[in-house]
């Protein structure tokens, strides 16, 4: 019995084929065209076929709608983020270097840690109107408490043996954590970044369809009020292609990182 | 710089508030110059009296003073080698040398680091200086974690078993480049060990602790003319009386 269930492993571990992640797409696409364009079980409103999502795509393209919903949408992600890691890199290493600091804010924080971000969307509203400024906002909510949670995380984890060192080197606190916690910190934040990022993405997308009038949200809502849901599937997937691209971008930052 | 432990008591806090008490009436001189090995079998607080040396721990009594002033913190004064490797695992082995250098004398960088070259040549490391720490071997690790400390003109250096994760060869030859570092900066010497020979073969003064708690047993003199050679009889002869009359405990 054993030794089948090795066979078996070996057959399923042991190949080399580059293909095999691209199988299943080909596959689902397939099923996908037979279901729509092909047997034309659903109307293209309902469930839009391959090839309708395809002339959506090149109308988007030509007159450059996907082009500018998608820069406006990475740009506020952008905004976003950084805004979000200058507030939570440093907090977290000071609440992760300085306990006091960290019991005065932990209940602070975990309370508002599990506030999902669209909930503050009424409220970047009223503060901030319609556009790119309550977008921002409402990521920023979504991506600053990963990013300050990994940080401090990666603080406490810090190898004593090395906080040592450096103080018996001669080094002061400021330069314990400018050249020893917060080197050895970074892994952790570009976790906390990966994860931020994801969310990010996910606010983004929910921000533009309630309070904003540009992005891919807005692009995906448009079109289907407009019973184009082709486009609306053009948006999904770019981003989709957007997740996929930073996650490709992070896996390889954090390869690099050999320590 | 000479050190003096005076009277030191050093207990930890254990579960349901019983005080477990690692260290009692510690007094000791460790005068200018002196190479020092405390010596004892493993949880009798030799690692505890060389971290509160250091400053990284504060005694629950007593006090410890170096250079006539009463050790508090951590300084670049007494630089720790730790038995773990302790080289900043982001730093080449250059950056690594200078680390202390940047801390204590800033400004200077082309001088910290021609230094640090000089160093690291003089201990046939110079081809490995843009070489991470995770691409040398145990014993380079720790020759870098050396000269790091050396170059910083610690005066005094606080060991922790520092050579006890080598094979017996390479404790050998860095127990051999010690001795040669040590003759050439005079710095003052504490090295914690629990292996007599290494005890025997470097030391100017062995400290032998016992344990529960941690007390001095002994203080042996070594009055054996450097380079000492491990077959010769009267290293024997020490070595033998030390292990007879040390309860390793285990």
């Amino acid at each position: 019995m054993y030794k089948n269930f090795n066979l078996s492993g070996e057959m399923f571990n042991n190949y080399n084929n580059k293909f095999v992640p691209i199988i299943l797409p080909i596959i689902l696409i397939f099923i996908w065209y037979l279901l729509t364009n092909g047997l034309g079980l659903f109307s293209s409103y309902i469930l839009p076929g391959p090839i309708d999502v395809v002339k959506s795509a090149v109308v988007v393209i030509q007159n450059g709608k996907l082009l500018t919903n998608t820069v406006d949408t990475l740009l506020k992600v952008f905004a976003g983020l950084i805004l979000a890691s200058v507030v939570a890199i440093p907090l977290g290493i000071l609440l992760g270097w300085y306990k006091a600091l960290e019991d005065l804010c932990t209940f602070v924080i975990s309370i508002l840690r599990p506030i999902p971000p669209v909930a503050w969307i009424p409220f970047s509203i009223l503060w901030f109107g319609i556009g790119t400024v309550p977008a921002v906002f409402i990521i920023f909510m979504g991506c600053v408490f990963p990013i300050l949670v990994y940080t401090i995380d990666g603080v406490k984890r810090t190898d004593k043996v090395l906080v040592e060192s450096a103080q018996t080197l001669g080094a002061k606190d400021w330069n314990v954590l400018k050249r020893v916690v917060l080197p050895s910190t970074v892994p952790y934040i570009v976790s906390g970044l990966k994860v931020g990022i994801g969310i990010a993405l996910m606010c983004t997308i929910s921000a533009e369809m309630i309070g904003s009038s540009s992005g891919l949200g807005y692009m995906i809502l448009t079109a289907t009020n407009l019973f184009d849901t082709g486009t609306t599937v053009v948006g999904m997937l770019v981003i989709g292609l957007i997740g996929l691209v930073f996650d490709f971008i992070f896996t390889r930052i954090q390869n690099r990182i050999f320590w | 710089m000479s050190i003096e432990v005076k009277n030191i008591y050093k207990s930890f806090e254990g579960k349901k508030s019983d005080k477990l008490s690692v260290l009692e009436d510690i007094n000791l001189t460790i005068n200018d110059g002196e190479l020092i090995c405390l010596l004892g079998p493993s949880g009798c607080g030799k690692t505890t009296l060389l971290r509160l040396i250091a400053g990284l721990d504060q005694p629950t009594s007593g006090e410890i003073v170096a250079n006539g002033e009463v050790v508090e913190k951590p300084s670049g004064d007494r630089a720790v080698i730790f038995q773990q490797y302790s080289l900043f695992p982001w730093l080449t082995v250059l950056q690594n040398v200078t680390f202390g250098l940047e801390m204590t004398n800033p400004g200077n960088k082309e001088e910290n680091i021609a230094a640090a070259e000089r160093y690291l040549k003089s201990v046939g490391l110079i081809e490995f200086k843009d070489s991470y720490p995770h691409e040398l071997s145990g014993g380079m690790k720790q020759r870098v974690a050396i000269i790091r400390s050396l170059l910083n003109h610690s005066p005094i250096l606080l060991m922790d078993e520092p050579f006890s994760a080598l094979d017996m060869q390479n404790r050998h030859k860095l127990q051999e480049q010690l001795i040669g570092v040590w003759k050439r900066f005079e710095n003052t010497i504490v090295f914690v060990t629990h292996d007599v020979d290494e005890a025997v073969y470097l030391a100017d003064k062995i400290v032998i602790l016992d344990k529960n708690p941690g007390k001095i047993a002994n203080i042996v003199e070594v009055n054996i003319e450097r380079p000492r050679k491990r077959d010769s009889e009267e290293f024997i002869a020490l070595q033998d009386s030390i292990v007879e009359n040390l309860d390793m405990g285990d």
